[in-house]
């Protein structure tokens, strides 16, 4: 043993339990007598515990924590004591014991500042990871704006401060507006100046963040508080929503004045919540622009809702081919006659091909009959026109109708039917028997010119004339696999129709056909069924019958 | 003309005969996916120099014609018709007849229906239902 | 309502629904309406013409179908004329003006389900207590209902379906609206008498009948938060086993084997025409359907009383319920690898068995 320099005097026994460089060593390190006195102070412990010196109680020179831990460690042994961890000043500091002579322990400090600060900050980091992900989540939930504003105002006003404000663009001259406090959400449309909120006007227009330190919180307007929001506003950060190349609009956050101030790690993080927030408004926004306008494009392509028309009933069903998709080339309509005695035109009809180039097509034929409906009574001049009007050099896209002209007398329903390149029109009669009209006829926009075979029929109470395109008959699947619908079993389900309304019919063809095509991809089907009703019909029932959304 | 490794795929065989004739084999649907394809073919086909006198499809193989499908075959047509070629639908199946009777378009491609000033040297009959194959180079 | 007092009214119910059935087995449109209107004209509540004449009839109409009173166009112009009477007497009744309808909910039927009348009755009742609502009809396709709730955010979904074999779809369905922070209300026989499967498929809530889900639907539902959508194999964890995946993927496999063994089994049946040989296959495809449906929600419930219900309508038709003992034994051969569907196809022979001992020739084109 050397005897070493240090900080208590020298010639002490208690070199004997301590290394020669314990006096420089790194860590501050006590020894402690059993009766809370201390022995021996290093040069890093006395720096830290000015108070600290041979002989002064513990009590008198450490952190109650360490006293504490000192305690403990004399009356159950120093080994069992375990560390011990406590802040002093500016430190959090960890104490570790081990034994020394006659009872003596000896404390090593160790300065735990910066693990546990990382450990804070790591903390954060995943409580803040998780929010985003929850936030995400949640925003991208819903393509509807309002409803994206409200839950980006509940989730920020939930973690990031006492209230929210989200301002959304200007629609016209007023900015819709959600506001939440205290979990509630309000929403309001106002006629409001941006700049009446320091840094917002910025905000909007897409312009940097302004930092939360230069904007007056007693300067914020009225409307820029939430109903639930109680006291004065300590402090505000007003950042922008990125959106796609234009803001999706700008986030205010308050906090009450009994509250801590933003610090910067805090906007920072509000501009990362925001940025989220931004994207999810962009995409429900984007979303409902879209959805709005092929909702009124629809309106048009949509096949009309059927209705009884001068004591002949009309049906129609519609599936498009891919769920997704509601417009394709299937398509019929019903043009009532302009009284009693006159006749009705129905048609029903395919055009070649998908999507929206088959739409258009769509669109073109129903548009062009409606307004060739003066000559709805001669069918091959019809046709004719129709025809000429579609004829186009570039591409051979055709289309395949048939035409209906019905007109009731007596309780006899009188139908002339054309098809032009068509499936004819099968006719189920009261006994069950089923007919397929005598009609052909060539299809319409290719050839230059078009001829046709007319069918006259007349179908009595309780029988159905059913209109169909071909993908009926051609869709596959059954119970065995991979087998056509067919022309026999469409007349098969057709002979059980007799004396249903059409209603009935429609449903019942479109049923069977959906059970036989089960999980399989199958092609647009629409159907169209003209009935001479069993009974003479109910005029409190006729027309207006509410409608479904999808066939 | 090599028989394709997979006939459930579409596919077409090209070829000229040594009579000048253009062939196309189709095999497989003639669909929404295929439609286009065939329209092509036989345009390249007609652009040949010299140009062939006739063009004959043979439908021995299709398994399926769409509203697509028979407007690929409108469109044929109807580039025959413009070059001056005639056009022959040769072996047609049950399923091509039949859809072709229903849209009203089987009497254009009845031999000769293109309008081509060109002499029918084939031999073959006037209306398929399943004329003899064409010889093959 | 009504000054009417309870006996008097449930004396013209009663006289409405006699007049009712009469007009529907007849088919007889005029008469129907006018055994509706009546009960209107003489005071009684709306909302019980609906559910207690309406629906009564309605519920009577199926079970006349499957006792083979009913032919399929009775049933199906029954269902047309309650229909119609229902639009008409949407534009009689007005629906009461509220100062804020608060309450907005879409009512739909899941993918697949025909049957649009309950929801139908719904979606009018809730209208008659002065909800907004959006009726949305029979087999609404999920991406479709899904795209009218991003448009419209409704207070709540309700959602119908009376076939147990679209339990599958329905899920997918209120997995799909609840991920996009909308509650889901569940109603129709195929969730179970007791609700059960609504349960089982994580619905907000279930209602037995029109009456206690518009209750529901008006004291309100709390919004779920929304995010990510659940999968199936977290509300039902026994998916893993793939038994569900791979008894549906062999659905055709499954049916061509059996029929192809049924024939070698039963003489009989080599006889058939092409015809009645479908038929057959249907009934064969049902019995996979049906165990498919019960591997998915683990509920063997679920094929039992469909082998039993199938019994009942083939015995109505004079079609002897052991014809379907010998697809089973076909099916356990076919699926015997997968110990969860062998033990439900156990329970079905056994829940056949029961039904006592009838001769096992299999009469043709029975409808299932």
């Amino acid at each position: 043993m050397t005897r070493v320099e240090g900080s208590s005097p020298p010639g002490q026994e208690l070199l004997s339990s301590v290394g020669a460089a314990w006096t420089r060593a790194p860590y501050p390190s006590l020894v402690v007598d059993t009766a809370g006195a201390l022995v021996e102070v290093n040069a890093q412990a006395a720096r830290l515990f000015p108070a600290a010196g041979k002989g002064v109680p513990l009590a008198r020179a450490v952190p109650d924590w360490l006293v504490e831990g000192h305690r403990r460690a004399a009356v159950g042994g120093a080994d069992a004591a375990g560390p011990v961890r406590g802040r002093h000043e500016q430190w959090t500091l960890e104490a570790h014991a081990t034994s020394g002579a006659d009872g003596q322990v000896v404390w090593w400090l160790v300065d735990d500042t910066h693990r546990e600060l990382a450990e804070t900050a790591l903390r954060n980091e995943q409580e803040r990871t998780r929010f985003l992900a929850e936030a995400s989540s949640r925003l991208l939930a819903s393509l509807n704006t309002e409803r994206c504003m409200e839950v980006a105002v509940e989730l920020a006003s939930q973690y990031l401060a006492d209230a929210a404000v989200l301002v959304a663009p200007a629609a016209g001259r007023r900015h819709p507006l959600s506001l939440c406090a205290g979990g509630e959400v309000e929403h309001r449309t106002l006629r409001i100046d941006p700049a009446d909120v320091p840094g917002l006007k910025e905000a909007l227009q897409g312009f940097p963040p302004v930092p939360s330190r230069w904007i007056d919180p007693s300067a914020l307007p009225e409307w820029a508080l939430p109903d639930g929001f109680t006291g004065p506003v300590g402090s505000v950060v007003v950042t922008p929503l990125p959106g796609h190349g234009v803001p999706a609009g700008a986030l205010i956050l308050l906090r009450r004045s009994d509250q801590a101030a933003f610090d910067a790690s805090e906007e920072l993080f509000a501009r990362v919540f925001a940025a989220r927030a931004g994207a999810a408004l962009s995409a429900a926004r984007l979303y409902m622009e879209q959805s709005s306008i092929t909702a009124t494009l629809m309106e048009d392509l949509l096949p009309p809702l059927l209705r009884r028309v001068h004591g002949v009933e009309f049906a129609g069903g519609y599936r498009a081919a891919q769920d997704t998709e509601r417009v394709g080339g299937d398509f019929y309509d019903v043009h009532p006659g302009a009284a009693p005695g006159e006749k009705t035109l129905a048609v029903l009809g395919d055009v070649c091909g998908k999507g929206l180039e088959a739409a258009v097509l769509t669109g073109r034929i129903r548009g062009t009959l409606q307004a060739l409906l003066p000559l709805a009574g001669d069918h091959q001049h019809l046709l004719r026109l129709l025809n000429g009007t579609l004829l186009n050099s570039r591409h051979t896209r055709f289309a395949t109708l048939v035409l209906a002209s019905v007109v009731r007398q007596e309780n006899t329903a009188h139908l002339s039917l054309t098809s032009a390149g068509h499936p004819p029109p099968l006719i189920v009669r009261q006994d069950g028997a089923v007919e397929e009209a005598r009609t052909s006829g060539t299809l319409i926009g290719v050839l230059p010119d078009v001829r046709s075979v007319t069918a006259e029929v007349d179908l009595r109470p309780g029988e159905t004339c059913l209109l169909y395109t071909d993908g009926v008959t051609e869709a596959r699947g059954g119970p065995l696999g991979d087998v056509m619908f067919g022309d026999a079993r469409l007349r098969d389900a057709l002979a059980e129709c007799a004396g249903m309304p059409a209603e009935a019919v429609v449903e019942r063809i479109h049923m069977l056909v959906a059970e036989w095509i089960g999980d399989n991809r199958h092609d647009d089907i629409a159907v169209m069924a003209i009935t001479a009703p069993r009974t003479t019909h109910l005029t409190a029932v006729d027309g207006h019958t509410a409608g479904r959304y999808t066939a | 003309m090599n028989t394709a490794p997979d006939d459930s795929v579409f596919h077409l065989d090209t070829a000229h005969d040594a009579s000048g004739d253009a062939h196309i084999r189709i095999t497989g649907d003639l669909d929404w996916d295929s439609a286009d394809d065939l329209a092509e073919a036989a345009r390249t086909l007609l652009c040949a120099d010299p140009a062939p006198r006739r063009l004959h499809l043979d439908c021995a193989r299709l398994t399926l014609c769409d509203s697509l499908g028979l407007a690929s075959l409108l469109m044929v047509h109807r580039t025959c018709a413009e070059a001056g070629v005639s056009l022959h639908l040769d072996n047609r199946p049950a399923l091509l007849r039949r859809l072709l009777d229903l849209t009203g378009t089987a009497f254009l491609f009845d031999d000769d229906a293109t309008g081509a000033e060109v002499p029918d040297t084939s031999g073959e009959a006037a209306a398929p239902p399943s004329p003899p194959p064409p010889s093959r180079a | 309502m009504t000054d009417m007092t309870t006996a008097q009214e449930d004396g013209t119910l009663a006289r409405s629904r006699d007049a009712l059935w009469q007009a529907v087995w007849a088919r007889d449109e005029d008469a129907a309406a006018r055994a509706v209107f009546a009960a209107l004209d003489a005071g009684v509540d709306p909302e019980a013409v609906l559910l207690d004449v309406i629906a009564h009839t309605q519920r009577e109409v199926g079970r006349a179908w499957a006792e083979n009173r009913f032919s399929v166009a009775q049933e199906h112009s029954a269902t047309a004329i309650h229909e119609r009477i229902i639009a008409a007497m949407a534009h009689r009744v007005p629906a009461p003006v509220t100062e804020t309808p608060g309450t907005t909910v879409t009512v739909a039927c899941v993918d697949g389900e025909w049957h649009a009348l309950p929801a139908r009755l719904l979606a009018e009742v809730l209208r008659l207590r002065g909800l907004r609502v959006d009726f949305l009809g029979a087999q609404v396709p999920t991406p479709h209902l899904i795209a009218h709730l991003h448009a419209t955010v409704p207070t709540a979904v309700a959602l119908s379906s009376s076939l147990p074999l679209r339990l599958p779809t329905a899920h997918s369905a209120i997995t799909a609206v609840q991920a996009i922070g909308v509650p889901v209300v569940a109603g129709g026989a195929a969730f179970g008498t007791d609700g059960r499967y609504a349960r089982l498929l994580g619905a907000d809530a279930w209602a037995p009948d029109a009456r206690s889900a518009a209750g529901l639907l008006e004291r309100g539902l709390p919004r779920p938060a929304g995010g990510a959508v659940r999968q199936s194999v977290d509300d039902l964890p026994h998916l893993v086993d793939q038994e569900y995946t791979l008894v549906v993927r062999a659905k055709r496999r499954l049916v061509r084997n059996t029929l192809a063994g049924l024939e070698e089994r039963l003489p009989a049946m080599r006889a058939y025409s092409e015809a009645q040989r479908e038929r057959t296959a249907e009934d064969v495809l049902h019995i996979v359907e049906f165990l498919a449906c019960s591997l998915y929600t683990d509920d063997s419930g679920l094929f039992t009383g469909f082998l039993d219900w199938t019994a009942d309508i083939l015995e109505a038709r004079q079609v002897p319920a052991r014809v379907l003992e010998p697809a089973l034994a076909l099916l356990q051969k076919e699926l015997k690898d997968f110990p969860r569907t062998l033990g439900l196809l156990d329970q079905g022979r056994d829940t056949l068995r029961r039904r006592g001992t009838r001769p096992s020739v299999p009469g043709p084109g029975a409808p299932a």
